[in-house]
């Protein structure tokens, strides 16, 4: 098998390095063989959100250039793989070099559900969780990339999970990037519904395959509702882990 | 109307406080985009007819220049008199002066959101001729004096008690109730009257067919017609990207707009006029002008990125599916255009400089384009308006973006395109972070909680990070 190249979001490298380790885990017990750059930093999206265009080129020509030779890039992270694959080219309008080297990027670039269930085709990731789960679909994921049917089929997957519906999966968490920072009061009450509805599920666990979100509803969740759970499809997929 | 775009988080922050406003985003916009997606699935396949008029759309607005000269033709040819006017200042004028050679005393206007972004209910006011809004919802928040707070439902958060009182306050009524159908009966009978001595009606326009001259108006109440056919003389005011090539591109547009903004299969009413009434028919004004209104449009066409935002059917759609709508409300964008078909058109008509939060305030979560019948790639335009008012674009007044904020993302590029300095930078500001752990968890930066930490927690930064968990991993694993 080919293998592929690891992309760990900033934020996950930063705030999640756990979940970065069920990546690993989860791809070595599928025996999906994978290279890691420890050269890589971010993609580039929080300059791009801001309008900075020039400093997101500046970002996206770094990763370009770590991951460019790679045949297969994955993600843990939606809305880096929506930057690299709807953003990048659009990017380098100016630059034609760059531009074939972005639509390049974009054409091999994968977020993890994605690339675990529509090009390996492993319906069955492995995994034990005694209870209920409910699916936070994020925008970057869902309307960002299509990703749904894939991370549903996964957790559906795990040993002892039941996955049940959640009122308004599809609404946005509030997070934003910089939106949830700097409009926090609005922010504060989209997040505060998505974790109601959570709530009224009946749901033991939220899930979601966004670093994002995750930040977002478990630092709410952490502050207003602690005892509740929340994960990145990653550790649900991979087990728990004490290190 | 006055612009208030530059208060929108103070606006916002009312609204977030407002019961009343709380209690109808709950449920208003919630229950519309459910029987939108309800009513779609009359179409055998929807989202092929929300492509069509997608497409539909794309076309005219390519195609503009020529479809409005053929429209021009083809109206003036079936009687209308067809004026054009740069902007607000000149098609007001136009009414003000048509309206005082008839010595009219007051005009009647139906629901149009083009005359809220002239501010022809003033211009009329200064000369003394007295403007009826005639959509009950544009009727009560024309006498409470507020903006609308819905494209399509202008006054659904205000309280019945509060409309029973503005109504016995200006005699719209004279026995107080606060049923709901009785308010409306009697908002019917107070307007009905006004329009027996009625010398001038003003409209908006839904859809303009180039082939025909026709102007298309759609509406569930039926006082636009009243305002096309009681008076003698009939103003129809568009704005220039309203125009369609034929009948049936002008159907497949009117088979979405209901659905999409009111979830219904077609409007209570649906007319169709070519040109003024004619010598053997029974009813219709003397006169039809139609004036079309550039008002910084031809800007907009003219740009490449832009143009798209023309394709806007003025449906509604992408508010009641905007999940920031939902909590802040009509009144927090701040002039005549709100959710996100306001965020993309109000900075592009009134200056990126002015309406900094309109294009800010927004997760990029793509709901909005999702529903959009008329194509319009928000998020898109949106982010371009940032990089633009960013590079202080001068075409449409980019301002520039703050001193610290510009020293941060220089700071952000350099470091992120150079893995030495990034990792040191992580280290650092993990220390500053992590110093602030209470209880394992991040909950104040800046000595107080706010912003973010206002509401929520960070988790403190790995130590180590997974970039240095993995080195000595791969180290361990040869
Ligand atoms: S932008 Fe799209 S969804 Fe919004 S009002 Fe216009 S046509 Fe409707």
């Amino acid at each position: 098998m080919t293998p592929i190249s690891l992309h760990i979001p900033c934020l996950m490298n930063m705030f999640m390095p756990k979940t970065g380790k069920s990546v690993v885990r989860l791809l070595e017990r599928l025996d999906v063989p994978f290279v890691y750059h420890e050269d890589q930093t971010c993609c580039g999206l929080p300059a791009s959100n801001a309008g900075f265009l020039p400093e997101a080129r500046k970002v996206a020509k770094h990763f370009m250039e770590v991951f460019g030779d790679d045949p297969v890039v994955v993600s843990p992270s939606g809305s880096c793989v929506e930057m690299i694959t709807q953003r990048y080219p659009a990017l380098f309008e100016d630059e034609p070099e760059w531009k074939a080297r972005a639509q390049d990027m974009a054409s091999k670039t994968y977020e993890f559900t994605q690339y675990l269930v529509d090009i390996l085709g492993i319906e069955d990731a492995g995994g034990k969780f005694s209870g209920k789960v409910a699916y936070h679909e994020s925008c970057s994921l869902l309307r960002g990339l299509g990703v749904s049917e894939q991370p549903k089929k996964l957790i559906a997957s795990v040993k002892g999970a039941e996955l049940v519906p959640m009122q308004n999966a599809d609404v946005c968490c509030g997070f934003g990037g910089e939106f949830s920072h700097k409009y926090s009061e609005i922010s504060e009450t989209m997040v505060q519904e998505k974790v109601t509805n959570f709530i009224n599920s009946g749901a033991d666990v939220l899930v979601m395959g966004e670093p994002g979100c995750f930040l977002n509803i478990s630092g709410y969740v952490s502050r207003n509702h602690p005892g509740r759970k929340v994960m990145h499809i990653a550790d649900l997929l991979a087990g728990p882990i004490d290190s | 109307m006055k612009i208030r775009t530059h208060e929108y988080m103070d606006i916002a922050r009312e609204q977030l406080k407002e019961p009343n406003a709380r209690a109808v985003l709950d449920f208003f916009p919630v229950i519309l985009s459910a029987m939108r997606d309800a009513v779609y699935q009359s179409f055998e396949d929807p989202q092929a007819a929300i492509q069509a008029c997608r497409d539909i759309r794309a076309n005219a607005v390519a195609r503009l220049p020529k479809l409005l000269e053929q429209f021009e033709e083809q109206a003036v040819k079936a009687g209308a008199k067809v004026v054009w006017a740069a902007d607000s200042a000149q098609a007001n004028a136009y009414i003000v002066d048509l309206a005082q050679k008839l010595g009219a005393r007051h005009a009647a206007k139906g629901k149009s959101m083009v005359t809220e972004e002239t501010g022809l209910n003033q211009a009329l006011e200064d000369v003394g001729i007295a403007a009826y809004e005639t959509d009950l919802g544009e009727f009560i928040a024309q006498l409470l004096k507020r903006p609308p707070f819905h494209i399509v439902g202008p006054a659904l958060n205000v309280p019945t008690a509060e409309i029973r009182d503005v109504f016995l306050e200006k005699g719209v009524m004279d026995a107080p109730t606060e049923d709901p159908v009785e308010l409306g009966r009697a908002a019917r009978k107070y307007l009905r009257d006004r329009f027996h001595f009625l010398d001038i009606g003003v409209t908006g326009v839904n859809m303009a067919v180039a082939e025909t001259g026709t102007i298309i108006n759609v509406e569930n109440e039926g006082n636009i017609r009243m305002c096309k056919s009681s008076p003698k003389v009939q103003v129809s005011i568009m704005t220039l990207e309203k125009v369609l090539p034929n009948m049936e591109e002008a159907m497949m547009v009117l088979r979405n707009l209901p659905r999409s903004a009111t979830g219904q299969l077609i409007s209570a009413y649906v007319s169709m006029d070519t040109g003024p009434k004619k010598a053997e028919e029974a009813d219709g004004p003397e006169e039809l002008h139609i004036i079309i209104l550039d008002n910084g449009r031809s800007k907009v066409y003219a740009d490449p990125t832009y143009r798209q935002a023309l394709q806007c059917i003025r449906c509604g759609a992408c508010l009641n599916f905007c999940p920031i709508y939902r909590k802040v409300g009509g009144y927090s964008y701040g002039w005549a255009y709100s959710g996100p078909m306001g965020q993309v058109l109000s900075p592009m008509l009134l200056g990126l400089d002015k309406t900094k939060d309109l294009y800010h305030s927004c997760t990029l979560c793509k709901h909005c384009q999702s529903v959009c019948p008329g194509g319009v790639e928000h998020p898109k335009i949106l982010l371009t308006h940032r990089a633009r008012n960013r590079e202080k674009e001068p075409q449409f007044h980019g301002a520039g973006a703050p001193a610290s904020l510009e020293a941060r993302y220089r700071a952000f590029a350099l470091a992120a395109s150079r893995p030495k300095v990034w990792n040191v930078m992580i280290r650092g500001a993990r220390t500053a972070l992590n110093q602030k752990k209470q209880g394992g968890m991040v909950k104040e930066l800046f000595g107080k909680p706010e912003g973010w930490f206002a509401s929520r927690d960070l988790p403190p930064m790995g130590r180590p990070t997974f970039n240095q968990w993995i080195k000595e991993y791969k180290k361990h694993k040869k």
